[in-house]
């Protein structure tokens, strides 16, 4: 080659000028630029565009997102404070955290799940919310209908089953497990679920929610409403199961997929629609958590 | 906007607090950040529904993770850095789900609450649409150097990848960008330099 090349494009130009290209390729494009009229405009119109950008003016978070992250901040925050005052609260419960073996430990609820209980071992009220021991799923039962016209503005919770228990264990306990053809958000039934999720608990209450048996739950069919949030918060990841649950006093719908490693919980808020997922919290737990 | 610059307490002094077990540290300190965080959200995502997750996905993450941080970067870096892993996220997720139409809702985001004269409303918007075409990681990278002003040693951690990646993805970028862009600089200085060739015409 001479000192002359032909003219190199743009792509070559841009990493020219952010220093990319080095050596006797970067000399023949320097001197390429100075006798070539248009390769030099171009440069100019290239180092253009960052300044371009670098003056568009940023847009302002709008209000209702600056509120919407307020609240959640608020709530992160009530439960840093619950969960640090109830480890000082009650000391001699602590050693219960390293129990955490075979169906969930312990787990948090709010008192009209435990309003049941004849199972419960011991109990203390911390913040207005229970602490409970292990061994007390089969009291959700009871707990699931007396929970639901808690909250009859929401889509969600509050309908009466369609279906009862009528939702074939079989075929859903396939499609949780992704062994069978595939079951679509539509065909699934929405578990009705009596927790009140929390922040500061999630993650264990979820694991202790999704290890009750379908059986002992009221199960119902989606909404169009909820298929739409569904298929909006999932995508094409495999549903593993839908349910209606509270998070922080409000209705939300909780929809588990299979992730890479492990199960994706999102807790998806009143306003989930085909066009926004409103997704107020997001987990993992561990793969094959859910009872059939 | 832009709240940056010196400011008391200093933002590490914030989270310091906040994970000693301040109340009111951590709001403090994403007040002060968020118009330019929502920003890289908004601009990664395009789509203000989606920005609007990621940034209570990174807000939640970045509360809770405050203790992982360990001062090697600057406390807007890393908070930055949390915004776009989650904005990141949700694109990923997003492609794994069937496309719903948000242009009329993003076009009425990005320019709500605007009292900039038409014009520069018209360059916003023509840069945002613009930027959608390019690849995320792409986009990302252009957003975090050429919008925000990181230096290139920033992105490269904000982004998690080598400068040099950093610096490859802003140059690509730039070059899918200017014929889109080419036009709106006419717009915004009218005294310099070159006329608004389109990439061709001697």
């Amino acid at each position: 080659m001479r000192g002359h090349m032909t003219h190199p494009d743009t792509d070559v130009l841009a990493d020219y000028l952010a220093g990319l290209v080095t050596g006797r390729r970067a000399a023949m494009i320097t001197a390429h630029l100075a006798d070539c009229a248009r390769c030099a405009a171009m440069a100019d119109e290239l180092a253009g565009v960052s300044a371009l950008l670098a003056a568009v003016p940023a847009p302002a978070m709008p209000d209702r997102v600056a509120q919407r992250l307020d609240a959640v901040l608020a709530a992160e925050v009530a439960h840093r404070n619950e969960s640090e005052r109830a480890r000082g609260v009650s000391p001699q419960e602590r050693p219960a955290r390293h129990r955490r073996t075979g169906r969930g430990g312990f787990r948090w609820m709010s008192p009209r799940v435990l309003a049941p209980a004849g199972a419960v071992v011991a109990l203390v009220a911390v913040g207005g919310y229970v602490l409970s021991s292990h061994g007390s799923s089969p009291q959700l039962q009871g707990a699931a209908s007396a929970a639901g016209p808690a909250t009859s503005a929401q889509p969600a919770a509050s309908a009466q089953p369609a279906y009862g228990k009528a939702a074939a264990p079989n075929a859903t306990a396939g499609s949780l497990h992704g062994t069978s053809p595939l079951m679509s958000p539509a065909e699934l039934p929405v578990v009705v679920s009596p927790v009140d999720f929390l922040a500061g608990s999630l993650t264990q209450q979820l694991e202790s929610d999704l290890r009750v048996p379908l059986t002992a739950r009221t199960t119902r069919v989606a909404t169009t409403t909820i298929q739409a949030c569904v298929q909006r918060v999932a995508g094409r990841a495999l549903v593993l199961r839908i349910e209606s649950a509270h998070y922080e006093g409000q209705p939300v719908t909780v929809v588990v997929t299979r992730a890479s490693q492990g199960e994706e919980v999102q807790l998806a808020g009143p306003g989930c629609s085909a066009t926004s997922s409103h997704l107020l919290a997001t987990r993992t737990v561990p793969a094959g958590i859910l009872e059939p | 906007m832009g709240e940056v610059g010196e400011q008391w307490p200093s933002d590490a002094e914030l989270l310091r607090r906040h994970v000693a077990g301040d109340s009111e540290a951590f709001g403090e300190l994403f007040r002060r950040h968020r118009d330019r965080l929502w920003a890289v959200a908004l601009r990664t995502v395009c789509d203000p529904e989606e920005a609007a997750d990621a940034l209570q996905d990174a807000m939640v993450s970045a509360f809770r993770r405050a203790a992982d941080f360990r001062g090697e970067s600057a406390v807007t870096t890393w908070l930055h850095r949390i915004v776009v892993n989650a904005s990141l996220d949700r694109l990923r997720r997003r492609a794994a789900r069937p496309a719903v139409p948000a242009d009329e809702q993003t076009f009425e985001a990005l320019a709500a609450q605007d009292s900039d004269p038409v014009h520069a409303t018209d360059t916003r918007l023509d840069v945002d649409a613009a930027l959608r075409t390019l690849p995320p990681q792409q986009r990302a990278a252009l957003v975090v150097v050429d919008m925000l002003g990181f230096s290139v040693a920033d992105a490269a951690v904000i982004l998690d990848v080598s400068a040099g990646t950093v610096k490859s993805r802003c140059a690509r970028a730039r070059a899918k960008l200017l014929p889109r862009v080419a036009h709106l600089r006419g717009n915004r200085s009218p005294g310099e330099s070159v006329s608004p060739a389109q990439g061709g015409d001697p």
